[in-house]
C-alpha cells in the first residue's frame, strides 16, 4: 500500500503546522516540501525544526529552481550541484528519504525551435554522470537519495524516459540516485507507463502524481489503476506525491478528492 | 520482462490449452485412485494475509507483463497471439487491475470478428513471425480463403471459434466500472457484435437441428484433446504425414503430444473447412459435436447479453427466451440420467464416411459415454431443472470427479475414465479457468461451502504453482507453462470479486445481485502458528 503526500504550495494555511492539519483531515500521509535556490531551503531549516517538532511528516524535497545540474553553463551547472547538495543535507537532518531534480526544465527543447542543442549528446552524457555522481556521493554519505526525475520533451531534452535514467544510474553506480517517477511526464513519453514502470523496478526511488492534463489525478485521462498496480508490482512502497495544478473553484476540494481517487485505484 | 516470443517457441494447435511444451513428463500410464481406496488429499490448505497479498501482487504483475498495448497474450513465452476464450476469462479478471484495458481486450478481439458474425479463436499478431506458430496465418488464410464468409480484410485469423463466453465478459467488465464504461460506450458498441454472434450460432451451427450450437473441430470446444474427439475422430481420413510441419514436437515431447495420426486429423478437418471458404452450408464438417459446456456457456452469456440490453434501455426478453430454449435443449439433448451429468452429442455417429445427411431433419446422432467436465459445467446456468442440478451436484464430488473427496480441483475428464492421465491437456489435469467456472456454478446453486473450499483451493493451486497453465488434479503439481494470463486473471477475480455469474436486473434474489461480498478469506483461513 502507498502513502499519499502533497507538495506544500497546493495546501491551504500560512504555516506547515496548518497545512499539515488540513493535510491530515483530507487523507494525506506527509507533505512533500520544495526547496527554492540560493540555499533558501536551508535558511528555512528552524522553521522546518520546528514543523518537525511538531509532527508534521516531510519525507522528501523536490527542487524549485530555474536552473539543475544539466545546465549549459559551468557556473549554473555549479550552483545546482551545491544547491541540491545543501537540500539533500537539510532532508537528512530532518529524518526525510531524499531530493528529486530533473536534468534540466525548460532550458532547451529538440521539438521547438531551434532543434539542435548547443551541446552534443555525449557532453549532455558527460555532464549528468558527472553531477549524479557528486550528489548521488553527497547523498550517500547522507544517508539518503537523490530521485532524477525524466521530464517530457518539451521541458528537457537529456532525460525524457525511465529507461534513460535506469542507464545513466546503472552507470554511476550508486545506491543512492534512484529514479523519481512522474505519472505526466510518462503518460507523454513512455509507449506503456505500467509497463516502463516494471522495467524500471529496481530503480524507481520516488513517485509523483498528476494526470495526463497536469491537473490533480481523476482530473484527466490516465489509468490510474494500470499505474498504481504496475508500482504496487515492482515492489514500491513509497509516497505519491502529488504536484499538479488544481481544477475547479475550490482548490480545496480538490485536494480533498485525491486521496480517497488514488486508494480507490490502487485496491 | 519476459523477452518477446521467439520463433523457436512455436506451439502446435489451435489453443494454448494443449500447446504448452510439456515440461515433466508422466508415464502414459498414470495411476488412478485404487478401486475403493480414499486418495488422502493434501493438508487442507489456508491463505494468509501475506499470501492473499503475495498472490494479489504477483496476479497483477502477470497482466501487466503480459498486455501487449490492445489485448493479452496468454503466455508471454509461447502464446504470441490473442485467443478468444482466454481473451474472455483474461478480462474477466483483467477489470479488476484496469477497467479500460479490460474493455480494450474485448473490443480488440471482437474487431476480428468476421461478417458472419464469428468471432475467431485466434487473432493472428502481424509483428510475429509466421513460423512462429501452426497452423500460423498461412495455413488459414482468412483474408483470402474466409473472404466470402466475410473474414475482415485487415487482419489475419484463425477460421474457427471458441466457447461464447463474451458477453458474460462484457457485462462482468461493464459492472466492474459502469461509469467508465458508460463513458466509453462500451455496453453500446460491444452489443450488436455480441449480438451477430449468437445470431451466428444459432443460424449457422445447429447442425444438429435441435437447437444446440454444433462444434466443427475438436479444438473449437477449448478442450482441444479431450477423451471426448476420440471416436468422431477416428473416423476422419487423417491429412497426409507430409503436407504440413508440425511445430510442437520442437519443445513438447511426443509422448505426451497428440500422435501424427490424429495431428493429421486435426489438419485436415480445418484445411476441409478452409477449402469450402469456411462456408458452413457448404462444408463437410464430418466432426461435429454437441459440446455441453460450450452450449451451457453461450446460455450463460444469453443471459448477460440480456441484462446488457436491458442496461441499454432496450428489451432484454429476446435473449432471455433464446436462454430458455438452449436450456431446454441442452437438458432435451444432452442431459444422460444414467450417468449424472451431461454428454457429448456426436453429430456424425452412425453416419457413413461420404453419405449426404444434410437433408435430414433431425440427424440426431447419439450422446458419447465419455465422461467429461464439460458435462458439470452446465451448473453455471440459471435454470436447470432441480432434478438435473441435484444429480450434477451428486456426479462432481463422486467417484469420477472427486472434487473435495479425491481431488481439490475438478480434474477435466473421469478420474476412473481408461483414458485418464493426470499430466496430458484436457485428459486428466485440472484447469483454471473450469474451476473457476465451478466455483460460480456452485455458488450459484448455493453451496456455498463448497464454493468456498474451492476458491480457496484454486487460489492456493494458483499461488503454489506460479499461475500454471493446469495442474495434476491429484498433487496439485504445476503443468505446461507458468504465468498463464487466465490463471493470474481468475485468481485475481476470485480475491476480488464478487459472485455475480447471473447478475443483473433480472438475477435472482440471493445471488448475483446480492450485496454480501465474498467472505473474507483471511477471517477462515488464517495460517497458522
Amino acid at each position: 500500500m502507498f502513502t499519499i503526500a502533497c507538495q506544500e504550495q497546493l495546501l491551504p494555511g500560512e504555516t506547515l503546522q496548518q497545512k499539515w492539519e488540513f493535510a491530515q483531515a483530507a487523507g494525506y500521509d506527509a507533505v512533500e516540501l520544495r526547496g527554492k535556490g540560493d540555499f533558501a531551503f536551508r535558511e528555512r531549516l528552524p522553521e522546518l525544526r520546528g514543523a518537525l517538532a511538531d509532527g508534521v511528516v516531510m519525507p522528501t524535497v523536490c527542487v524549485d529552481m530555474l536552473h539543475f545540474f544539466g545546465a549549459f553553463d559551468e557556473e549554473l551547472r555549479r550552483d545546482a550541484v551545491a544547491q541540491m547538495k545543501s537540500q539533500l543535507s537539510v532532508i537528512a537532518e530532518l529524518g526525510g528519504t531524499g531530493a528529486q531534480t530533473p536534468a534540466s526544465y525548460g532550458m532547451f527543447s529538440r521539438r521547438l525551435p531551434p532543434f539542435e542543442p548547443p551541446r552534443s549528446e555525449q557532453e549532455d552524457r558527460e555532464v549528468l554522470l558527472t553531477g549524479l555522481a557528486e550528489m548521488g556521493e553527497h547523498a550517500r554519505r547522507e544517508g539518503v537519495t537523490l530521485y532524477l526525475e525524466p521530464l517530457n520533451r518539451y521541458e528537457d531534452h537529456m532525460v525524457n524516459r525511465l529507461g534513460q535514467a535506469v542507464e545513466l544510474i546503472r552507470e554511476v553506480g550508486l545506491d543512492s540516485v534512484r529514479i523519481g517517477i512522474d505519472s505526466y511526464h510518462m503518460n507523454i513519453e513512455e509507449t506503456g507507463p505500467a509497463a516502463a514502470i516494471l522495467d524500471a523496478a529496481p530503480y524507481i526511488g520516488h513517485a509523483q502524481v498528476s494526470d495526463s492534463n497536469r491537473f490533480q489525478p481523476g482530473a484527466g485521462h490516465l489509468d490510474w489503476p494500470a499505474w498504481l498496480a504496475a508500482l504496487d508490482s515492482a515492489g514500491y512502497t513509497g509516497p505519491l506525491a502529488l504536484e499538479c495544478r488544481l481544477t475547479g473553484d475550490d482548490p480545496a476540494e480538490a485536494l480533498r478528492a485525491v486521496p480517497p481517487f488514488l486508494t480507490r485505484s490502487a485496491a | 520482462m519476459t523477452p518477446a516470443p521467439a520463433p523457436s517457441a512455436s506451439a502446435a494447435s489451435a489453443s494454448p490449452a494443449t500447446t504448452a511444451p510439456a515440461s515433466a513428463h508422466a508415464p502414459a500410464s498414470a495411476s488412478a485412485p485404487e478401486e475403493g481406496g480414499e486418495t488422502s488429499l493434501p493438508a487442507n490448505s489456508r491463505l494468509s494475509q501475506a499470501a492473499r497479498r503475495r498472490l494479489h501482487r504477483d496476479a497483477r504483475r502477470v497482466l501487466l507483463e503480459n498486455w501487449k498495448g490492445t489485448s493479452t497474450v496468454p503466455s508471454n513465452s509461447l502464446y504470441p497471439h490473442q485467443w478468444s476464450w482466454d481473451s474472455a476469462f483474461i478480462a474477466i479478471g483483467l477489470r479488476h487491475l484496469s477497467a479500460s484495458r479490460a474493455q480494450r481486450e474485448l473490443e480488440t478481439l471482437l474487431d476480428a470478428q468476421w461478417d458472419d458474425g464469428r468471432v475467431p479463436h485466434i487473432v493472428f499478431n502481424p509483428h510475429v513471425p509466421l513460423d512462429a506458430y501452426f497452423p500460423g496465418p498461412d495455413f488459414w488464410r482468412s483474408s483470402s480463403a474466409g473472404a466470402d464468409a466475410g473474414a475482415p480484410r485487415g487482419v489475419e485469423t484463425s477460421g474457427i471459434v471458441q466457447p461464447p463466453v463474451h458477453a458474460l465478459a462484457a457485462w462482468l467488465v461493464h459492472r466492474a466500472d459502469p461509469e467508465l464504461s458508460s463513458r466509453r460506450g462500451f455496453l453500446a458498441r460491444v452489443r450488436p457484435r455480441l449480438t451477430a454472434w449468437h445470431r451466428y450460432l444459432a443460424d449457422r451451427r445447429d447442425l444438429g437441428g435441435g437447437g444446440l450450437a454444433a462444434v466443427v473441430h475438436p479444438w473449437e470446444p477449448g478442450m482441444d484433446n479431450s477423451p471426448c474427439w476420440d471416436g468422431p475422430l477416428a473416423r476422419i481420413e487423417p491429412a497426409a504425414a507430409g503436407s504440413f510441419r508440425r511445430a510442437d514436437l520442437t519443445h513438447g515431447a511426443a509422448a505426451d503430444r497428440p500422435t501424427d495420426l490424429d495431428y493429421g486429423r486435426y489438419v485436415r478437418l480445418a484445411a476441409d473447412y478452409r477449402d469450402h471458404g469456411y462456408r458452413d452450408a457448404e462444408a463437410p464438417h464430418e466432426f461435429a459435436v454437441e459440446d455441453p459446456s460450450f452450449n451451457a456457456l453461450l446460455i450463460a452469456s444469453e443471459h448477460a447479453l440480456a441484462s446488457i440490453v436491458s442496461e441499454l434501455g432496450d428489451d432484454p426478453a429476446p435473449h432471455r427466451e433464446r436462454a430458455a430454449a438452449l436450456t431446454a435443449a441442452l437438458v432435451d439433448r444432452l442431459w444422460s440420467p444414467e450417468a449424472g451429468q451431461f454428454l457429448c452429442r456426436d453429430l456424425r455417429a452412425g453416419v457413413e464416411p461420404g453419405e449426404d445427411r444434410s437433408g435430414d431433419e433431425h440427424p440426431g446422432g447419439q450422446l458419447m459415454q465419455v465422461r467429461s467436465v464439460a458435462g458439470l459445467l452446465p451448473l453455471i446456468a440459471p435454470d436447470l431443472p432441480g432434478h438435473v442440478v441435484t444429480a450434477l451436484l451428486e456426479t462432481i464430488s463422486g467417484e469420477h470427479f472427486g472434487l473435495g473427496t479425491h481431488v481439490r480441483l475438478v480434474p477435466s475428464y473421469d478420474l476412473r475414465g481408461p483414458d485418464f492421465d493426470p499430466y496430458r491437456y484436457w485428459r486428466g489435469p485440472a484447469w483454471f479457468n473450469v474451476n473457476w467456472l465451478l466455483e460460480q456454478g456452485l455458488r450459484r446453486c448455493g453451496e456455498t461451502e463448497r464454493a468456498d473450499a474451492l476458491r480457496t483451493d484454486v487460489l492456493v493451486a494458483a499461488d503454489a504453482s506460479r499461475f500454471a497453465e493446469y495442474l495434476d488434479p491429484y498433487t496439485g503439481g504445476g503443468r505446461g507453462t507458468r504465468d498463464f494470463s487466465w490463471t493470474a486473471a481468475l485468481a485475481l477475480d476470485l480475491l476480488k470479486g464478487r459472485p455475480e455469474i447471473e447478475s443483473g436486473p433480472n438475477s435472482r434474489p440471493g445471488y448475483g445481485s446480492s450485496t454480501t461480498d465474498r467472505p473474507d478469506l483471511t477471517a477462515e483461513h488464517e495460517e497458522g502458528p
